[in-house]
């Protein structure tokens, strides 16, 4: 995959398990629903898959998504925590209705632009950030996830490549379909502070606030996300002038 | 985007600038975003394209280009910044490569930041790089001597300062203007540097004098290039005489808006006007290029499209410290066949004259609230 600069304007560092527990909790929550709502969304497009090695590959998939899942399970319980999950939460729920509008459609490109590209932009992102700062053994498995998350990207992305060189325009087009319904909800989700009620995720308040203490903060959750969306964009072969409007018209 | 003649490549010099861009690219039906969400989204952008750029010569020729933006945060310009700003440049520029671009003009920090970091970039298949400093300096002197003309002052009797003096642009000045007048100061940081261009402008007979304060001269400057490579406009000018003629060419601005310069007359320099053409697409016109005159860019940016007007793909302004007056009298002659010349002088208050039809394009701009001169013009 074609190496792309990291841009970073936030300074990095360690801390403790111990006394952040409550924050990484629900740092684990959010990417534990995230992992499960993948195996989910991949068990489903098993079901619309016609050849037996791209059924497998689906598969595979949705196991790999639970083995992460299970990782930071076990990771909240290294550090005395519970971490739940909710795919059933606000947000969460509305991305998954949008994959299933796609199985519905048969759609399997618009499934792999939703889950491959989309979802896992920023769960690559925010792993890699929440890597750099979380300690120990925390800090590994989000490293090692992240990697993995960043093959599916690249599989994918060599998938829709294919696919966008047969016809831009109608790839484009139905890209920015998906953009406006997922990507406003993903950047709502990521938003400073989460102004239209609780997640429903977070086991007490909202951890935006909090996320300092583990030198984190949403602001670079979302940036990360947002430019690692754009930088994927670009790997696709979509211009940058077209991705930069459609990312800087999303609602704020 | 494929096979263009020319990118430009520059980055924003205040958050206005940003807003005002975002709000083009949001368009007129969303509100704005909040400042404080533009300055936590903003740096987070990857260096890409902006707009096409189409520009027309007075002699017919036609060239396409795009304006790449690095996205480096007006206030992250400092030192603490610079390899995460290399890498933005770095990335601005692999995006002119796969564009196709046959020259790149490097606007503002980025020919700096750039410099002896050209590794890393994708294979370049013939596209070329210029730092544009040459046409920038061309400018800035031109302007110094329709200010002095303007103001009836006599350069040969005069003592020009120079600020950023051993920089490309600094050191390109000295050049060009030490032969034609009195004395020279020279002002930078690095003493080494400075003796090495003052030795250099002595064999020629040049009267010298060299400083790192500018407190330091035994004399007064009554001509003074700002030209040093400041992160925000900081600098505090000191000791020059009462009206001196002060060029401020840096990109951000050198002086600082409360500095105490007594009367000087005060121009910003090393711009130039397109007179064939300039449309960009989508409409950045005065969110780009932010002049109270239109079709104004800077001298450096200019340089890449002039040369792609005259199909003359070839890095001319390279590495720093190696122009002179017979390659700025090239570049200006290049630029000046297309229809490119020196822009009508301004400063924060407002155009410091009024030529080439300025009064009337005036109202054209009034229309900007916010713009600084604007207030002034109107007292
Ligand atoms: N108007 C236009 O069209 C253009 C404007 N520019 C602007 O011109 C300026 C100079 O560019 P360029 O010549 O390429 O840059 P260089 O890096 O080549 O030179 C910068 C000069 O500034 C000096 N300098 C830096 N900091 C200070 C300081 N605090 N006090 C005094 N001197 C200082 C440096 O010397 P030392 O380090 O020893 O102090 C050096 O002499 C920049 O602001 C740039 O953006 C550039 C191109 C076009
Ligand atoms: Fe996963
Ligand atoms: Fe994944």
């Amino acid at each position: 995959m074609e190496r792309v600069a990291c841009l970073d304007p936030s300074p990095t560092e360690c801390t403790s398990p111990s006394s952040s527990a409550p924050i990484w909790q629900d740092v684990l929550a959010h990417a534990m629903t995230g992992e499960f709502l993948a195996a989910m969304n991949y068990a489903s497009l098993s079901e619309i898959c016609a050849d037996p090695a791209e059924i497998a590959d689906a598969l595979e998939h949705a196991q790999n998504e639970r083995g992460h899942a299970a990782a930071f399970a076990a990771e909240g319980r290294k550090i005395g925590v519970e971490v739940a999950n909710n795919v059933d939460a606000r947000h969460w729920k509305r991305l998954r209705g949008t994959f299933l509008q796609c199985i519905a459609e048969r759609d399997f490109i618009g499934c792999l632009i939703v889950q491959e590209i989309m979802l896992e932009s920023f769960a690559l992102a925010s792993y890699s950030r929440v890597a750099k700062v979380a300690p120990g053994s925390l800090g590994k498995t989000f490293a090692r996830i992240a990697a993995e998350e960043e093959e599916h990207l690249a599989h994918a992305v060599a998938i829709l490549k294919t696919e966008r060189a047969r016809d831009a325009q109608r790839f484009d087009d139905k890209f920015y379909r998906l953009h406006l319904d997922v990507m406003t909800t993903l950047t709502q989700m990521l938003a400073k502070d989460c102004k239209d009620g609780h997640c429903e995720v977070c086991h007490a308040s909202c951890v935006k606030p909090s996320l300092f203490e583990v030198s984190l903060s949403a602001v670079q959750l979302r940036g990360a996300s947002l430019q690692q969306y754009l930088k994927t964009l670009d790997m696709l072969g979509i211009p940058g002038q077209v991705t930069l409007t459609w990312v800087t018209q999303l609602p704020v | 985007m494929i096979d263009l003649d020319f990118a430009l490549i520059g980055h924003q010099d205040s958050w206005r600038a940003v807003a005002d861009v975002l709000a083009v690219l949001r368009g007129p039906e969303r509100t704005p975003l909040p400042d404080d969400e533009i300055k936590d989204i903003f740096p987070w952008i990857p260096p890409r394209a902006l707009c096409y750029v189409d520009v027309g010569s007075v002699v017919g020729a036609k060239a396409r280009g795009a304006y790449i933006d690095s996205f480096i945060p007006p206030d992250g310009l400092g030192a603490a910044c610079v390899r995460e700003n290399i890498a933005r440049v770095r990335a601005a520029a692999a995006n002119a490569i796969q564009a196709g671009a046959k020259i790149v003009s490097l606007g503002g920090f980025s020919s700096i930041l750039i410099e002896g970091n050209f590794d890393q970039l994708p294979e370049r298949q013939g596209t070329v790089f210029t730092t544009g400093n040459t046409l920038t300096v061309a400018y800035i002197v031109q302007g110094i001597k329709k200010m002095c003309a303007l103001e009836g002052r006599d350069i040969r009797s005069s003592t020009l300062l120079i600020v950023g003096a051993t920089g490309d642009v600094g050191s390109g000045c000295a050049r060009c203007l030490a032969p034609h007048v009195r004395r020279v100061l020279l002002c930078a940081r690095n003493v080494e540097r400075l003796r090495r261009l003052a030795t250099e402008l002595q064999a020629d007979g040049v009267q010298v004098e060299m400083a790192t304060d500018l407190r330091r001269f035994s004399a007064d400057a009554d001509v003074v290039i700002c030209a040093a490579s400041l992160p925000s406009p900081e600098l505090l000018l000191g000791r020059v005489a009462p009206r001196a003629i002060v060029c401020d060419a840096g990109y951000p601005k050198n002086l600082s808006p409360g500095a105490e310069t007594l009367g000087a007359r005060i121009f910003f320099g090393g711009l130039g006007q397109i007179t064939g053409g300039l449309r960009f697409a989508p409409d950045f016109h005065g969110i780009l290029n932010r002049h109270p005159f239109p079709n104004v860019v800077q001298g450096c940016l200019l340089e890449g499209v002039a040369l792609a007007l005259e199909g003359r793909f070839e890095p001319f302004s390279q590495g720093r410290g190696a122009i002179t007056p017979e390659r700025v009298e090239e570049m200006e002659t290049i630029a000046a066949r297309h229809g490119i010349y020196l822009a009508p002088l301004y400063n924060a208050d407002g155009p410091v004259q009024h030529d080439c039809g300025a009064p009337a394009l005036v109202e054209h701009y009034i229309t900007k609230p916010g713009d600084r001169w604007i207030q002034g013009a109107a007292q």
